[in-house]
């Protein structure tokens, strides 16, 4: 409990505040988002102690899905694609004059759900990473392998493509210096490569640089003109009352439930969680066709469900190292650039920091509350900041902070070409995010592997020693086969 | 397309430059290049079967694949002279000419863009957190 109240410090409180203004901020400017905050947010926390600079990502993560929605409800333009289910009934809420309703009552419902995620992280992930700690190298093996035959099926449209992707972070993992003989592989003369690609450049560079790319190429040197909102300005339609937030209680408690169970699953992101939960508001209601009309239970299943994968994504990155989302994958290179290791471990060697972010995380929620409700009304502006600025601006930070980060050029020259290569991928339909987590996990897929060959003499059948191990494997053969006839299936569809 | 590059870089990883980039090493259970190997031939594997099932395509039409040629080589023009000038000089050129590019005309806005902003950087990062610009 030491290290829930070292949250409470005055310090982390004022991280915290930072980490949700900024994210709430950037959220509500479409075209940045959560994640290229963080992305650009992590090297600037170098210089902090551990958990100030968690926090401060913590924050800004959350800070970011409250933000997402402002311009999904005013613009129809989703800040984040976890809000693009919440513009189904925000926009046209907004559309009938009541923007404030319509951005409010996302808030109240993003904070329920993500608070829920977070009692369920808090309880569940210190007894999972206990059971975590009785695996050994063979099943580690096993359940990355597991991972990435979900991963491969869950994201994207082709199979195939999430294979390669997967592929390809594992062969730019394997950069470096071998980790049994200490031999160099791949550095072709740059020696500043011996320890391997650095995370942070390479998670920049596909994420953040590539995005920017992207919504470059599509520019044609028009400014967007700013937004106007209309609103009736009766004071029931700029706030939520109580009855109306009661009202929505079942469609919340829901969303966060689906939220929180697809978050602790690798790789199916808030986007699904959101319209799924959506999709069962709409089924269950006694009045379905009043959504997508500017009904609040849509507002509230939409966000209740992509605030709770949040919190949810944390499970599978602190109980066994493996990061569910580009979120997790970030706040990985946030732990790794103050020399901790994600992972079951982290209970044992760190257990006050893991509780101080759990602290931070409660911390964040209700910040997030007041903040969100002092400014929203400022949010509302932001959205008509001009895209020639934010992007300028961003890629200014990204140069900067990765210099920071790598310690010079090289890494600002890394993460150039990483840009180029998830811009690449992401055009030709390549999962970004399964290369940075393939990426990341590559390293310890490698030891694993080979602490699993010492333990079974180089023997692979030995495997049927270890019972736990087999049945991930046979698990990631059955997923790996319905993912592919889940996909045959939806390409013979899209051809009809 | 992809499929065919992928073919063929898998290929070209296993035969040409794993053997030249990788290093044998004597000891331990697995070799430095096995698990590389394994990668590029499971590339190679997944192009092929891409060059037979081709999927769906996510479209980019030339022109944008022009632009981003374009602001690519502005971003490694710009690396370059970093190293030759360094960050503080070279910034606000950077953002000016993506302003520019991007089609900003007003002003106040080029002004807070490309000497407000690298101004503010500059001072957060050199002045308050005391660390060297690139």
């Amino acid at each position: 409990m030491a290290g829930f109240g070292d949250a409470f410090s005055l310090v982390n409180l004022a991280f915290v505040l930072f980490g949700v203004v900024v994210g709430q901020f950037v959220g509500a400017v479409p075209g940045i988002g959560p994640v290229m905050a963080m992305a650009i947010a992590i090297p600037f926390t170098f210089g902090l102690d551990p958990l100030p600079a968690i926090a401060f990502l913590v924050g800004v993560n959350k800070g970011g899905l409250v933000g997402g929605a402002v311009p999904a409800v005013l613009m129809n333009t989703p800040g984040t694609p976890d809000a693009a289910a919440t513009a189904l009934d925000g926009y046209p809420l907004a559309q009938q004059g009541k923007p404030l309703k319509a951005t409010k009552m996302a808030l109240f419902a993003s904070i329920t759900g993500d608070t829920f995620s977070d009692i369920v992280l808090i309880t569940v992930s210190a007894p999972l990473a206990v059971l975590a700690l009785t695996m050994g190298p063979v099943e580690i093996v096993a359940l990355m392998i597991f991972t990435f035959s979900v991963l491969t099926g869950l994201m994207g449209r082709s199979l195939l493509k999430g294979v390669i992707s997967a592929a390809l972070g594992l062969l730019f993992a394997a950069i470096g210096v071998d980790p049994e003989n200490s031999t160099p592989r791949l550095l072709f003369g740059m020696w500043d490569l011996y320890d391997g690609l650095p995370l942070v450049s390479v998670a920049i560079g596909m994420l953040a640089i590539s995005e920017i790319l992207r919504r470059l190429s599509r520019s044609k040197g028009v400014v967007k003109p700013a937004v106007e909102i209309d609103a009736t300005g009766k004071p029931e339609d700029s706030r939520v009352s109580f009855a109306e937030y009661w009202s929505c209680r079942f469609t919340m408690l829901r969303g966060a439930a689906i939220g929180t169970v697809l978050g602790a699953i690798p790789g199916i992101g808030s986007t699904a969680a959101a319209f799924m939960s959506y999709a069962f508001a709409k089924a269950s209601s006694k009045n379905p066709e009043s959504f997508g009309k500017g009904n609040i239970k849509g507002i509230a299943a939409a966000e209740s469900a992509n605030s709770a994968v949040v919190g949810a994504n944390l499970i599978p990155l602190l109980t066994l190292g493996i990061p569910g989302s580009v979120g997790a994958a970030l706040i990985i290179s946030a732990f790794m650039i103050h020399g901790l290791q994600p992972g079951p471990l982290l209970f044992q060697e760190q257990g006050r920091l893991v509780y101080g972010l759990f602290g931070a995380m409660v911390l964040a929620n209700v910040i997030n509350l007041c903040v969100g409700q002092l400014g929203l009304r400022l949010w509302v502006k932001v959205v008509s900041a001009p895209e020639s600025v934010i992007f300028s601006s961003a890629l200014l930070l990204c140069i900067v902070g990765v210099s920071m980060a790598t310690g010079g050029l090289f890494g600002v020259g890394v993460m150039l070409v990483f840009a180029v290569i998830g811009y690449l991928m992401s055009s030709f339909g390549y999962s970004v995010i399964i290369f940075i987590i393939a990426f990341f996990l590559g390293p310890r897929f490698e030891i694993s592997i080979s602490q699993m060959l010492a333990l079974t003499n180089s023997e692979p059948p030995q495997i049927v020693n270890y019972p736990v191990a087999l049945a991930l494997l046979l698990l990631s053969l059955l997923s790996f086969i319905w993912f592919w006839f889940r996909n045959k299936k939806a390409e013979a569809e899209l051809k009809d | 397309m992809t499929g065919t590059f992928f073919f063929l870089f898998g290929l070209a990883m296993y035969f040409a430059v794993i053997p030249w980039q990788v290093e044998t090493g004597e000891s331990g259970h697995l070799a430095p290049d096995t698990i590389p190997n394994a990668v590029a031939i499971t590339v190679s594997l997944c192009g092929m079967l891409l060059m037979i099932r081709t999927t769906d395509q996510v479209s980019r039409t030339p022109a944008n694949f022009l632009r981003t040629v374009f602001y690519v080589a502005v971003l490694a023009g710009s690396h370059y002279a970093m190293s030759l000038f360094g960050f503080m000089y070279v910034s606000p050129v950077l953002a000016l000419v993506l302003m520019l590019m991007i089609g900003e005309r007003r002003p106040v806005w080029i002004i807070a863009g490309a000497i407000g902003m690298p101004a503010l950087i500059w001072f957060f990062v050199a002045q308050v957190l005391e660390r060297g610009l690139p």
